[in-house]
Formats: structure tokens, sequence, C-alpha cells
């Protein structure tokens, strides 16, 4: 008994990494099927203006608040983390390379695209897999409409765009935050902090947290839309469609971030 | 004049269709033709795949084995794209109206006149009251969807579909959960789609009162295949029990009725 039961158990733990395995491979799958139609509508470029402005609105300009309470103590942090050994060196005009490097190239654009990907990702999850659900997906296809071209491609770009402005603007807020901390932490002057970071930060160190920005904000709108239309199962559906949609964009996040700083873009 | 429209042939053929889903066949071998201009019911119980057979016509599901014809042309394995043509041509009013939640019911109807009659904005909102008027929801025009009850979204999702004068119209369903009134209103309107604009109507229905109403024809789906067709006076002098059993809405008989 033992022994068939030790192989059914086995037998079982195969088959539950190869159903998982199988299903990571279909919802991969969905998301390269849906980035190629986003890709064939996009050349030559072929969306609705007013839906695109309605989510620029919608994504960007309502995201600016958190994200600025997000960088600004991102920055601030980042000047207490490294405060110690500022003070210990006495090496204040470092104390903005210290702070900034890390926040451009790396916690800056994370932070952002994690805080995005949690407001408007799982938004944008919740109000396709509602259409899908209550049929007005298939109610624009029976009207002739294309959903990707309708729908799909005005958030992808809204999502994309604003990501990378919001990033820009969060890195600024972020630098913001560092100095005031310093200035009220540890008496750092504003225009030494200013140098630190003028002297000691390239462009090359804000470009490539853009960079990211931009593969994040790709990421974010691809799993976004993809689990919004493919849900399945009413209200249940949605709420498992969000949660797949944050742990995905989440993940993916976290990849694109590990493999663009190891290739140094 | 039946006949007339008779000779011209089919707009829409189904030749044998069969469609299953998660391996339980819905339809088996459905054959059914709609004339140019005609206003066909599809009636049957719950479940029976009504919905499905009309959601084949624009290619929201796609046949098993079978072939759908529309005007001369196999329709059914058109793919994704092949099938906007058709859709430009076969309007549907789904049966949870399927407006969009975030527009107001001019911006609902205005949207195919954008999207497809290459109308600027103001113009296709102007045009939308207007069709919004022959559904009489004037002054509902600028509510959103929610705050409307489910007779005046079917009125509105009807008026968006036929905005951009659709030749064949298929209707899932329009008059259940209305009042008599305004389900006899939508009767009328269906009616004079086809006497006055030439365009076929497939309606899926219950609705005992708008089948012997307004149809022309009545197809009786049972078991996966039709298992009548005819006029509604045909209909009624069925010495088919089961037919029988339906029309008359009685609760023994003859009727299979899985599920239930």
């Amino acid at each position: 008994m033992s022994r068939r039961g030790e192989g059914g158990r086995i037998a079982g733990l195969f088959e539950g990494a190869g159903a998982a395995a199988i299903n990571v491979a279909r919802e991969a799958g969905g998301m390269v099927m849906l980035l190629g139609s986003v890709l064939r509508a996009l050349v030559p470029p072929s969306m609705d203006g007013r839906e695109l402005v309605r989510n620029l609105h919608k994504m960007g300009n309502r995201s600016v608040p958190i994200v600025a309470l997000t960088a600004f103590f991102a920055g601030a942090l980042m000047t207490i983390q490294s405060a110690p050994f500022v003070q210990r060196l006495g090496a204040t005009s470092l104390a903005g390379w210290a702070a900034g490097y890390a926040v451009l190239r790396e916690i800056g654009p994370i932070l952002i695209a994690l805080m995005f990907s949690g407001r408007v990702g799982a938004n944008n999850t919740a109000e396709l897999g509602t259409m899908t659900v209550t049929e007005q997906l298939d109610g624009l296809r029976a009207l002739a409409i294309d959903p990707v071209r309708y729908l799909i491609v005005p958030r992808v770009v809204a999502m994309i765009v604003m990501l990378v402005a919001l990033t820009a603007i969060g890195d600024l807020v972020a630098l913001l935050g560092g100095a005031a901390l310093g200035k009220a932490a540890l008496g750092i002057e504003w225009t030494t902090m200013y140098h630190s970071f003028a002297d000691n930060l390239g462009p090359q160190d804000f470009l490539q947290g853009i960079w990211k920005s931009l593969a994040f904000g790709g990421a974010i709108a691809i799993t976004s839309c993809h689990f919004g239309t493919t849900v399945r199962g009413g209200a249940v559906g949605v709420g498992r469609a969000v949660n797949a949609q944050v742990v995905a964009s989440a993940v993916s996040i976290m990849l694109l971030d590990f493999f663009l700083t190891y290739m140094n873009i | 004049m039946k006949d007339a429209k008779a000779s011209a042939g089919p707009v829409i053929e189904f030749r044998s269709v069969a469609k299953a889903f998660g391996g339980k066949p819905v339809l088996k071998d459905l054959s059914l033709a709609v004339g140019r201009g005609e206003v066909m019911f599809i009636i049957g119980t719950s479940g029976v795949g009504k919905s499905v057979t009309i959601k084949h016509l624009i290619g929201l599901l796609r046949v098993d084995a079978g072939e759908i014809w529309f005007d001369g042309q196999r329709i059914d394995q058109l793919d994704e794209r092949g099938f906007y043509p058709v859709r430009r041509r076969v309007g549907m009013v789904f049966q949870n109206a399927t407006l969009f939640d975030s527009m107001t019911l001019t911006e609902n109807v205005a949207l195919p006149l954008r999207k497809l009659g290459g109308l600027r904005m103001k113009a296709a909102l102007e045009q939308a009251r207007v069709r919004l008027g022959e559904v009489h929801l004037t002054e509902f025009a600028d509510r959103y969807p929610a705050e409307l009850s489910d007779g005046m979204r079917k009125r509105a999702a009807i008026a968006r579909t036929l905005a951009t004068d659709p030749e064949v119209v298929l209707f899932d369903e329009p008059t259940t959960g209305l009042d008599p009134v305004s389900a006899r209103r939508i009767d009328r309107l269906i009616r004079e789609l086809a006497d006055h604009r030439g365009a076929t109507a497939i309606v899926v229905s219950h609705d005992l009162t708008s089948i012997f109403t307004i149809a022309d024809r009545i197809a009786f789906v049972y078991q996966g295949g039709i298992r009548a067709l005819g006029t509604p006076a045909e209909l009624q002098a069925s010495p088919d029990e089961v037919v029988q059993q339906f029309i008359r809405g009685k609760s023994s008989g003859p009727m299979e009725t899985p599920g239930f």
C-alpha cells in the first residue's frame, strides 16, 4: 500500500507541476499573442484618440499624488540609509550621490512601477474583466469594432507613456526628498546637495531608470490587459484575474529589472 | 410577397451545424434558411442553443461541424478579421444590452456612427440623439446605463445596433424582463424594421405574444436541431405534441427539459 501510495504521491506531484507549467505557458502564450496584436495595430498606428486621451488622464494625471508621495519618502529613506556612512566619513559631498544613484537606477523605477501596477494595472484588469464577463467586449466585436484597436492599444500606449513620465517626475521628487531629509536630519545645505547630485550623477543614471520604466510599463500593460480580457466565471473570475495580474506584473518587473541591469542597458 | 422574397434565395443558411461545449453537444444537426426581409423567430426552452445558434452568425462562436452561409458567401471558416465585414452588415442586440458603462447613452449610440459611419464626434452625437428619440429615450440621452432600467438599456442597445442600418439584425431575447407595454413597442419596432427598411430580423425569444404577433416564420429548436418550422398558424396547427406543449406553455407533456 505504502509503495503504491508513495508512487501515487510522486505522480501527483509531477501532475501538479506539469499542470502549473502548462498554465504558465498558456498565460505567457496569451500575452505574446496579445503583444503581437498590439504591435500589428501600431504599424501604422491605428487607435481611438479619445480613448487614448481618457486613459492618459485617468492612468497618468491621477497617479501623480501617490507616485510623488512614494518617491519623496524613497528619496528620503536613501539619505537616511547612507547618513551614518556620510557622517562617519564626513563626506557630505557624496550624500547626494549615494541617495541619487540608487534612486535613479533602481529604487525609483521599481517602486513607482509597483505602485503603478497596483493602482493602474489592477484597475485596468478589473475594468476589462468586468467588460468581458458582461459581454461588452463581444458587444464591441458585434458592432464591427476591434477591441484590440479600440480598447487595448490606447491603454497599452497610455500606460507606457505615463509610467515613463511618472518615473521622470518621481525621480525629481525623490531627489528633492533626499535633499530635504539631508537638510533636516544631517544639516546638509541645499546647495551642497545640489552640487553632489550635479557632480556625481550623469544622464546615464537617469536614462537607465527611464529605459527600465519603459519596459515595466509595457509589462504591466500587457499583463493587465491579458488577464482582463481572458476572465472567465463572473465576479469570482474578475477577482482571480486581478490577483494574477498583480503577481505576474510584480514578477515581470523583477525579472526585467534583473536582465536590464545585468545587460547594463 | 413572401414567395417573391423566398425566390430570391435565403440571405442566411445554416447547414447541419453542430456545436458542443466541454464535450456536451448543444447543436447536433441544425439546418435553417432565413429569407431576405423576413422576421424569423427562433424559439425553444432555455439552454437549448438558440443564442448559441445566432452567435455563430457574427463569429462570436465557431461551429464544430457544418456550414453557415450569408448572402451567397460561406462564413463559418472566416477568421476574426474576416468577420468584420460581415459584422458591418449583421447587427446583434444582446440579451444583456452590453452598453458600455463608461459612456452615456448618446455616446454609446454615437460610437458605431463614429467608428463605422465615419462621422465626426459632434455629428455622431446629434445623429445618436435622433436614434434615441426613435426608441423614446431622448430625455435619458445623457444618462449612464447603470442609472437606467433594463427596458431602457435594451431600447438603447437596439438604437445602437440599428444606428448603422444593418441588413440583418439578430435579437437575443429582446422582450425578456420588460413590462408588456415596452415589450409590444419593441415588437412593433422589429416589425417596422422588416416592413419599412427591408431588414431581416432573427429573434430569439420565449415571449409567446411576440412570437404570434410579429413572426413571419418560427423555428422551434429541440434536442440540437429544428423540430418544427413554419408560420405562426402552421405551428399552432402542428400535430407534434412537443410543439403543442411549448406553445401552450404546459408544464407536463412529452417534452424533455434537461436540468429541470
